[in-house]
């Protein structure tokens, strides 16, 4: 249906999109989730040319919709578009809002289309808001009559970017449960979206868009239960993290503690887990030290928002080794105190680096 | 991390305030045998005043079990609470030291009996 080849778009010398190949399918519901910035918007907007893009081909059932005698008009009421701002025009009754499109475009009849758009409102549960102008509703109820003036245009496609991003949390539910129908329905969908859990739920794909590429692509179990790549897995689980290169054994502790807390803070952390990081760091700092001797080691420290997972991963090319193996008398206690504070300790040696994961445990395991 | 010190009957009780880790312990252990060192072998550890405790800290303490058994002295350490009991408890040392609640009790098992390192 809609067949997108090496899509780019720049804003003067920024780069938004750096070659987009996708395709949609009729009755797909493809959702776009990424980071803020990494060009889901201007991609919509450019599907229906309110951005023209610097390079590629979008075709549409075959038609280049590029070359210059497209017709953008009907372009644009095939594939129409919710805007996170509803853009409702406030001087019109509701239900003007649904008609002007069908009369003024489609030539369709005044009254014809008023009945259709009552039809519509009651789809999207304001019937009885038809006379009411746009001031005298609530965002959720003004997003709804922007996909029902959507629908009035029978689109074969809707985009919708970031449909509840200016929505009331209290609004977010009302809004998602019009798009679930519609999706139900076999409507051929587009979101840009930051709800996640709708996202999973309503999409038969997802596509996560990274620094203006679609960096990782697949069904809704794929993307958010078994993501394959690290960017893609750091933004379902909403991982923060922290990396640190120590080259000696003369490191400023204090410093990297001071690094460390400000981490934790920024991911509110409470106090006694952010002892058991640094307690943790310095133990394995030290259970580490043959690496430290040996040309340096690497830490990652990591938390996961949405799990609530906090994990350290030493990392040091050379020999494999196991710095947990030691049977150094002085690092008994460090060890116990590490394999206490730990929910799994995990060493492996893969290419000729060693790599020490260790997960500290949850709150209830402590 | 500081270490300040006073006599209390036939005891010295050592307050320990700060932090004893990997940076501190090496400070902690000169001017704990220092102590040692000038014929104080009957030690009550009040720590406190401890914010924080690695096993540097602990081995810093091991380092004066050792130079406390070597004259035949002993020690029991209070304060031993929160975060820094919870280390004691994960490294597995609680059980090798003394360890009181009050710093009365503590002063009385050190100063009772003939010398020797305490271990319960």
């Amino acid at each position: 249906m809609i067949h997108v080849e090496k899509l780019r778009k720049s804003f003067g010398s920024l780069e938004v999109l750096k070659g987009i190949t996708v395709e949609i399918r009729k009755g797909e519901v493809v959702s776009i989730i990424g980071p803020s910035g990494c060009g889901k918007s201007t991609f919509l907007r450019c599907l229906n040319l309110l951005e023209q893009p610097t390079a590629g081909t979008i075709r549409i059932d075959g038609v280049d919709v590029l070359d210059r005698r497209a017709d953008v008009a009907r372009l644009r009421q095939r594939m129409n578009m919710v805007f996170q701002s509803f853009n409702l025009f406030a001087h019109l009754l509701v239900v003007e809002n649904l008609t002007l499109g069908p009369v003024r475009l489609k030539g369709m009849d005044p009254l014809q289309a008023r009945e259709k758009a009552i039809g519509l409102l009651r789809l999207v549960g304001l019937a009885e808001k038809a006379d009411s102008l746009p001031d005298e509703l609530s965002g959720g109820q003004k997003q709804r009559v922007a996909i029902a003036r959507c629908l009035a245009m029978e689109p074969d496609v809707i985009l919708f970017d970031e449909p509840t991003s200016a929505l009331d949390p209290t609004m977010v539910r009302e809004v998602l449960s019009v798009i679930r129908r519609l999706a139900k329905e076999g409507m051929t969908m587009v979101i840009v979206t930051h709800e996640m859990d709708f996202a999973r739920d309503v999409s038969s794909r997802v596509l996560y868009f990274d620094q203006g590429v679609i960096h990782e692509e697949g069904t809704p179990d794929q993307i958010f239960d078994h993501p394959r790549r690290d960017r893609t897995r750091a933004f379902i689980h909403r991982i923060r993290s922290l990396t640190r290169r120590f080259e000696s054994p003369d490191f400023d502790l204090y410093a990297l503690n001071a690094e460390v807390e400000a981490f934790c803070e920024k991911q509110i952390l409470p106090r006694p887990v952010r002892d058991h990081v640094l307690l943790l760091i310095e133990e394995s700092l030290h259970l580490c030290r043959p690496f430290l001797a040996a040309g340096g080691l690497e830490m990652t420290l990591s938390h996961s928002e949405a799990t609530d997972r906090t994990e350290l991963v030493w990392t040091a090319p050379g020999v494999r080794l196991n710095p947990l193996d030691g049977e150094d008398l002085e690092d008994t206690l460090s060890l116990n105190l590490v394999r206490n504070l730990c929910a799994s300790v995990d060493h492996e040696w893969v290419d000729g680096v060693n790599r020490l994961k260790l997960v500290l445990k949850a709150g209830s395991e402590r | 991390m500081d270490l300040k010190t006073h006599t209390s009957g036939a005891a010295t009780v050592v307050t320990l305030t700060g932090k004893l880790d990997t940076v501190t312990a090496p400070a902690f252990e000169k001017r704990i045998g220092e102590v040692i060192g000038s014929g104080a072998v009957r030690l009550v550890l009040d720590l406190s005043g401890i914010e924080y405790i690695s096993c540097a800290g602990l081995r810093g303490l091991l380092v004066m079990s050792k130079l406390l058994k070597e004259k035949q002295g002993k020690a029991c350490l209070v304060g031993v609470e929160g975060s820094v009991r919870s280390v004691f408890e994960m490294s597995g040392l609680l059980t090798f030291f003394r360890v009181e609640e009050m710093v009365e009790v503590a002063v009385a098992s050190v100063g009772e009996g003939p010398e020797n390192p305490g271990r319960r």
